[in-house]
């Protein structure tokens, strides 16, 4: 078999798999948009006829969606704004300050990115209802603005950054606060953008946290609220949770199409596994 | 803590992060060199974005839409392999089951992890191998897998990692069952502490885990020394 030949039968295999990958969201989308007569069909149906948006109508009527969403998008924002921030500060001191005990806190902070945060779910709840927080968004956020890694990440990005350009800002007479913001997190763009992806997208896609501190449905977030409307469905037709489901995939898929380069370069960058 | 359902629990953790991590860097680093080629624009980014996408995907959506996917009566899989197995319902298919649908669900981190490791292979390297004689598959063993070995680590660790944490598909798609098949150390816990609130249990099971990560990671890394190239 010649070069070319075989370069074509690896290309066909690797498109079948591809779109065997992706069969899955495809029914999950055609389902979505058929109606339930014509839904969950077999042999199975790889376009909707005809396409109906009813289940889509319906998703309102079982699940409080629109807050759910709100709930979501706010605990996402707050969690990716609150990180981004301490993590730059304390990159910051523990990059370019001194003061005693710094290297061996920075030790201990390490040693802390290999707990697994379900490790600490259990004194957290605890924390959480003295604090009369548990079923509140509170609880979802509030724990997730300090983020371990994001501070260990961009000490990493930070020490890169030539310390001159510090001494110069000192010259003309500026401080730290001045310093951070003015000259180092501008140059450190590419490591906050890949940093504020991830946190972004851990939020938004987070199960185990929500799952255990939420249980009214006005409180949840969308991948709680997913799963808690397949249990209200009972028999219900599963189209309309097919519905709710590609409402919160489908935006996700198109926002990966328009900024594909730059969250491939996140993962590449940071290496961070939501 | 000796009890049956705990050691379950730690076996079926264990046998799905093994299993993971094999699966994942072995048919991972195939694909990432299966697309390091010569291929079409339009070819590459198709390929690329579709192993990529179901990464993007919530583990709650991902559970929810395999649970109808292999639903015995009208789901696409029995369908395509004509068979009438309840993989979920099944003791012996339940957990080689989600581990199916974790791969599916997490290659595409892996995939691109792997594709930027191998992207920083010089090709003068393979070239100047090319020259010697050397072979495709020696230059793969000679070349590539070592200037790699850093990338392959890192994603073999964090793939652990990640496995040992297992909760999610777990919860949403068998609720450990049947009969405790697919119950993992993290769901236990939760169920210890969340449903029969035994606290201290809880507590107890989460430093196990915590204990079989460290060990686990440091026993990587000391043996990474023999195969990683610093």
């Amino acid at each position: 078999m010649g070069a070319p030949v075989k370069g074509k039968l690896l290309d066909l295999i690797l498109v079948l798999g591809g779109l065997l990958m992706i069969a899955p969201l495809v029914w999950l989308i055609v389902n979505a948009l058929s109606e339930p007569i014509n839904a969950f069909q077999l042999p199975p149906q790889w376009i909707p006829r005809p396409p109906t948006l009813q289940n889509f109508q319906q998703v309102p009527d079982l699940i409080p969606f629109a807050q759910m969403g709100w709930n979501s998008l706010q605990i996402a924002v707050l969690t990716t704004a609150g990180a981004l921030l301490t993590s730059a500060l304390a990159a910051y001191a523990f990059n370019r300050l001194r003061f005693p005990g710094r290297d061996q806190i920075f030790s201990v902070l390490l040693a802390a990115l290999v707990v697994p945060v379900q490790l600490t779910v259990v004194p957290i709840f605890i924390m959480m209802r003295w604090l009369h927080l548990v079923d509140t968004t509170v609880a979802i956020w509030l724990p997730a603005l300090v983020n371990v890694f994001g501070i260990f990440f961009l000490r990493q990005y930070i020490s890169s950054i030539p310390r001159e350009l510090d001494e110069a800002a000192i010259m003309d007479g500026a401080g730290h606060f001045w310093i951070l913001f003015r000259v180092i997190l501008p140059l450190a763009r590419p490591g906050l953008t890949a940093l504020g992806i991830f946190v972004f997208e851990a939020s938004w896609n987070n199960f185990f946290w929500p799952y255990i501190f939420l249980s009214s449905p006005e409180k949840m977030t969308l991948p709680v609220g997913l799963v808690s409307l397949q249990g209200a469905m009972g028999g219900g037709p599963a189209v309309v949770l097919f519905a709710a489901i590609t409402l919160v995939v489908l935006p996700i898929l198109v926002l990966f199409l328009i900024f594909q380069r730059s969250f491939i370069a996140s993962i590449a960058s940071t290496g961070i596994r939501a | 803590m000796t009890d049956g359902a705990t050691i379950r629990a730690v076996v079926n953790t264990f046998v799905f992060a093994l299993a993971s991590v094999v699966t994942h860097i072995g048919l991972g680093m195939l694909l990432a060199l299966g697309v390091h080629r010569t291929m079409t624009r339009g070819t590459k980014y198709f390929v690329r974005t579709a192993y990529f996408f179901p990464f993007l995907v919530s583990w709650a959506a991902v559970a929810l839409i395999w649970k109808y996917v292999l639903d015995p009566a009208f789901g696409l899989a029995n369908y395509y392999l004509s068979t009438t197995t309840n993989w979920l319902a099944s003791p012996t298919w339940a957990l080689p089951t989600l581990i199916v649908v974790d791969w599916w669900h997490t290659i595409g981190y892996t995939f691109i992890i792997l594709l930027a490791g191998l992207q920083t292979v010089p090709a003068q390297l393979h070239e100047a191998a090319r020259v010697d004689g050397a072979n495709a598959w020696w230059r793969f063993w000679s070349v590539t897998l070592p200037v790699m070995s850093p990338t392959i680590f890192f994603a073999t660790v964090i793939t652990f990692i990640g496995a040992f944490q297992i909760f999610d598909p777990m919860v949403i798609m068998t609720q450990g069952g049947p009969d405790g098949a697919t119950r993992s150390i993290v769901q236990y816990t939760y169920e210890k502490g969340f449903q029969s609130f035994e606290v201290g249990y809880a507590a107890a099971l989460s430093l196990v885990l915590f204990v079989v990560i460290m060990v686990v990671t440091g026993l990587q890394f000391r043996l990474s020394r023999r195969w990683v190239h610093q």
